[in-house]
């Protein structure tokens, strides 16, 4: 091997230079540029392949009528006659099913994110015997598959009697409890919320014991607040859990009233033959509050998901 | 404090980098108090049905009458069903997904990870899909597969056959239902990859630029051995829930046509909610949840650990 130079080339001067130097740039921008939109156009088609199902179910559901499955652009017509349909139009009780939504969301999150939240509390902070084993327990707890958790908890839940009736008001707490409880006791949340409680200064926490504070007055005064984002991911995470679960609820609940709305959606469906557009409306009104709690916490909804995985 | 209590402390100090107050009784109590609504929740609902579906399997039960314990029988019942092997090779079948999610998943994180106007958008708009409920999802691609539907007027554009009832026919059944999968699940794989690729030094890949290395040679690497985590975390949990796979057949196809979409779980679900075979059900269950051990297993082998040097 000679020189690792080219060869005998002229030397250049500065306004060569420096044309050069321009005309690289530029070809790196327009190379750039070129990249940019081939990107934006996967990206877009992408985009219509995630959304189009949605957007077709909208505007299908406003459509008074035509041929019900083609594909388009626009609705054919405009109309609110679908959505009446889905409130009167069955023996399904609509307004009910998102009430029931509702309560069942409400207790949920509260009950999931205030039992983590303590729970994790100790584990993180506080030293007493059993304390490892516990938390390793948990771990193995939560990567054993459970397939026989369905039947165990179905039969644990008659068992335990929350689907007796005795009176009507009881009866519906007992059973909106059946349907919570058994998620209610969440693994994903303790371990998200320990790792958010260990990030909290030990300092901070010793100051206050040291003033007199009871570990209850720490929990809620220091604790809670600074792990206030891994709260709030976690509630939206279990509100979207809640909020879509319907394979339980139809297992457990035999009284059609007393379904969730994702569960009732498929009573709809195999109830209402003659009216597809219906059922579409029905979907829709399934989908917009998760939408909306989705987009509202969606920054702290993916640093959820992602703090799930990197633990 | 006795000595017992100390050796206990010191231990806890060096496993979990432990802090916090000294151990004492009333301290050891406070704590316990803080964790028992949760304990009592996770015994009942996560810890015995582990223990009491264990032995459920190896008895004859219909909720009314106690358990009769016939040894393994249930599980000689189900290597003898014909029905339980189909349904235990379309759920094998179902893996398929796996690779195919994985890869998409990871072209499509490094994607929304380029510094674009607007990726934001795109990100939110992929992840859709995943907080949408099976229920509503598995409605909304029934009627897309219909006859004359979308998906036959994309396949009509794209030239290819127009075949649009795939849902009705045993053939493409089980692949369509596939789709779906594939479809929701794209977003939430992508996520976890993003939060992957964030992990990866940018020096790193810099350092080899300059190097003179070509894109495809960071990608091959250094990006890809710097994701080897994310990928044994993302293909374990696609491929235990590919075995697992329940709601959307439950919603689009009932098991059908003709079997076609009848997977191990449904196999379960049937045996146990509209047959009342509790014990038998609990055995299949036992037998899928080897099934994902074994997968579990093999990825864990496949993707060398999740070690990132190679």
């Amino acid at each position: 091997m000679t020189s690792p130079l080219p060869a005998a080339t002229a030397p250049m001067s500065a306004e060569e230079h420096a044309r050069l130097a321009a005309q690289l740039k530029s070809r790196r921008v327009a190379r750039q540029r070129v990249q940019n939109v081939l990107a934006y156009a996967v990206l877009i088609v992408i985009a219509l392949i995630m959304l189009y199902p949605f957007y077709w179910t909208l505007i299908t559901s406003f459509e008074p009528t035509g041929n019900i499955y083609e594909a388009k652009i626009l609705p054919k017509g405009v109309s609110l006659r679908n959505y009446a349909e889905v409130f009167s139009g069955t023996t399904v009780p609509f307004w009910r099913l998102i009430l029931n939504s509702l309560v069942i969301c409400v207790l949920g999150v509260t009950i999931t994110t205030t039992l983590a939240t303590l729970a994790a509390y100790p584990l993180a902070k506080m030293r007493f015997p059993g304390r490892d084993l516990i938390f390793y327990a948990i771990l193995i707890l939560m990567v054993l598959p459970n397939e026989a958790g369905l039947i165990v908890n179905y039969i644990t839940t008659i068992k335990l009697g929350l689907l007796q009736q005795t009176n009507p008001v009881i009866d519906a707490v007992r059973q909106y409890m059946a349907v919570v409880l058994p998620g209610a006791a969440s693994i994903i949340g303790l371990f998200l919320l320990r790792q958010a409680y260990l990030g909290v200064p030990q300092e901070l926490i010793e100051a206050a014991r040291i003033d007199g504070a009871r570990e209850l007055t720490i929990w809620r005064r220091i604790m809670l607040p600074l792990a206030l984002p891994t709260i709030v991911a976690f509630a939206i995470l279990e509100f979207v859990a809640y909020w879509n679960s319907f394979l339980w609820a139809r297992i457990m609940l035999p009284d059609k009233n007393m379904l969730p709305l994702s569960a009732g959606l498929l009573e709809l469906s195999s109830t209402f033959s003659t009216n597809s557009r219906a059922v579409m409306a029905g979907a829709v009104i399934t989908i917009i509050p998760i939408l909306i709690v989705f987009l509202m916490g969606q920054k702290y909804f993916m640093k959820g998901l992602e703090g799930a995985v990197k633990g | 404090m006795t000595s017992t209590q100390r050796r206990v402390s010191r231990r806890a100090q060096h496993k979990l980098g432990g802090t916090g107050a000294k151990v004492t009784a009333r301290n050891t109590l406070i704590a316990y108090a803080f964790m028992l609504p949760f304990l009592i929740l996770l015994v009942v609902y996560h810890t015995w049905p582990v223990i009491f579906g264990t032995y459920l399997a190896f008895t004859k039960y219909n909720i009314i009458s106690p358990p009769q314990w016939v040894g393994l029988a249930n599980f000689r019942e189900l290597l003898a069903d014909e029905q339980f092997w189909s349904g235990l090779t379309n759920s094998l079948k179902y893996i398929l997904v796996v690779p195919v999610i994985q890869v998409i998943a990871i072209l499509v994180a490094l994607l929304v990870n380029r510094p674009l106007k607007g990726i934001g958008f795109f990100r939110t708009a992929y992840y859709v899909p995943v907080v949408t409920s099976f229920a509503v999802v598995g409605l909304i691609w029934n009627w897309m597969y219909q006859q004359g539907g979308p998906v036959t007027a994309v396949l009509g554009f794209l030239g290819l056959p127009q075949n649009g009832s795939f849902l009705n026919n045993p053939a493409t059944a089980l692949y369509a239902v596939m789709f779906v999968t594939l479809w929701k699940g794209i977003g939430y794989y992508m996520v976890l990859y993003l939060a992957g690729l964030q992990g990866i030094s940018p020096e790193l890949e810099e350092a080899a630029t300059i190097d003179g290395a070509t894109r495809t040679q960071v990608f091959w690497n250094i990006t890809l051995p710097g994701l080897r985590p994310t990928i044994l975390v993302c293909s374990l949990m696609s491929t235990i829930s590919a075995i697992k796979v329940f709601e959307e057949i439950y919603v689009m196809t009932q098991g059908g046509p003709a079997g076609s979409t009848y997977s191990a779980l449904f196999y379960t679900y049937s045996r146990a909610f509209v047959d009342f075979q509790y014990g038998l059900a609990a055995a299949a269950g036992i037998i899928i949840a080897v099934i994902s051990i074994l997968f579990g297993l093999i990825n864990f082998k496949l993707t060398r650990g999740g070690k990132v040097d190679a």
